[in-house]
């Protein structure tokens, strides 16, 4: 399984990798991107099995790279990972097709309970 | 009758609330908890003490724009937010840190701790990218929350603070 991290921050992206270690990921393959028009080339060259992304990003932002997925035909799972959990942002998250959003700060205990149903 | 109900309608719509209207220290704290030990480590306590800052220090902070507009802030001495960036990146973090490493870390940290209180205020905002450098002045002292605290025995700050008109630069913005 590969597993694409993407956030803008390099210290969050080793974070949400050692947390996803931790929840017990820790055989999966994991790959990085900066933002989300890196995170686009890659679902492409890399076909991850799923995409957990940072909202708010340069370049691209998280919910406009899902958007340049869906209308590209891509359907490669996908979940947010940010630091606005709003009801409002989880709306409009599950509206353009993302699976999940955890909202940071997280826990091992928030990564299982979103990605078990996934890559179960 | 309906004139003077119209007149007050529209007195309200022009209200914009200050900060304190919308969030209390408490909620600004126990958020700050919550990012701590999430980020910086799960023994890592906040304790809401004052303190005093060193003559030499460093402010991250995000802005929110919406009903109300301004900037979560976090200020602590250099060696402090130095210290923060080790402990986010743990067993990552090189033997001699370098300005964008802190940048970095330090803002993230500003980062979820203004997304959570953005969270917290009435929408639809939106919150601008984490910045690092000299601590973005409070231009309206009746529009500010501040918490203090301290973390191993150092000093710092947490201001909620509002802005007249658009804070900062242009960044990349999200509409929630």
């Amino acid at each position: 399984v590969k597993i694409l991290v993407t956030d803008d921050s390099r210290v969050m992206r080793q974070i949400v990798i050692r947390t996803l270690r931790q929840a017990g990921y820790d055989e999966h393959d994991i790959i990085q991107a900066e933002d989300g028009r890196e995170a686009f080339q890659m679902v492409g060259s890399e076909q991850p099995d799923l995409v957990l992304s940072d909202w708010n990003m340069p370049e691209m932002t998280g919910i406009e790279c899902l958007e340049a997925l869906r209308a590209a035909g891509s359907q490669v799972p996908f979940g947010f990972v940010t630091s606005e959990g709003s009801p409002e942002m989880r709306e409009k998250a599950a509206n353009a097709g993302a699976l999940f959003l955890i909202a940071k700060p997280f826990t091992e205990e928030t990564f299982r309970d979103a990605l078990d149903g996934v890559l179960a | 009758v309906s004139t003077l109900d119209t007149g007050e309608r529209r007195r309200n719509g022009e209200h914009r609330p200050v900060i304190t209207e919308l969030i209390d220290e408490p909620t600004i704290q126990s958020i700050a908890e919550d990012a701590w030990t999430a980020l910086v480590g799960e023994d890592e306590i906040l304790v809401p003490l004052p303190g005093e800052l060193p003559a030499d220090v460093l402010s991250s902070w995000v802005d929110v724009v919406g009903p109300w507009t301004g900037t979560v802030v976090l200020t602590t001495g250099r060696e402090t937010a130095a210290g923060l960036t080790r402990a986010l990146l743990g067993e990552h973090a090189p033997v001699e840190l370098d300005e964008e490493d802190v940048a970095d870390a330090f803002g993230e940290i500003a980062n979820v701790v203004g997304g959570n209180v953005k969270a917290a205020l009435p929408g639809p905002s939106t919150l601008g990218l984490p910045e690092t450098g000299p601590t973005p002045p409070a231009t309206r002292p009746d529009d500010l929350c501040r918490v203090d605290a301290q973390w191993r025995g150092q000093f710092l700050t947490i201001t909620v603070q509002g802005t007249t008109g658009v804070p900062h630069a242009e960044r990349n913005e999200v509409p929630q």
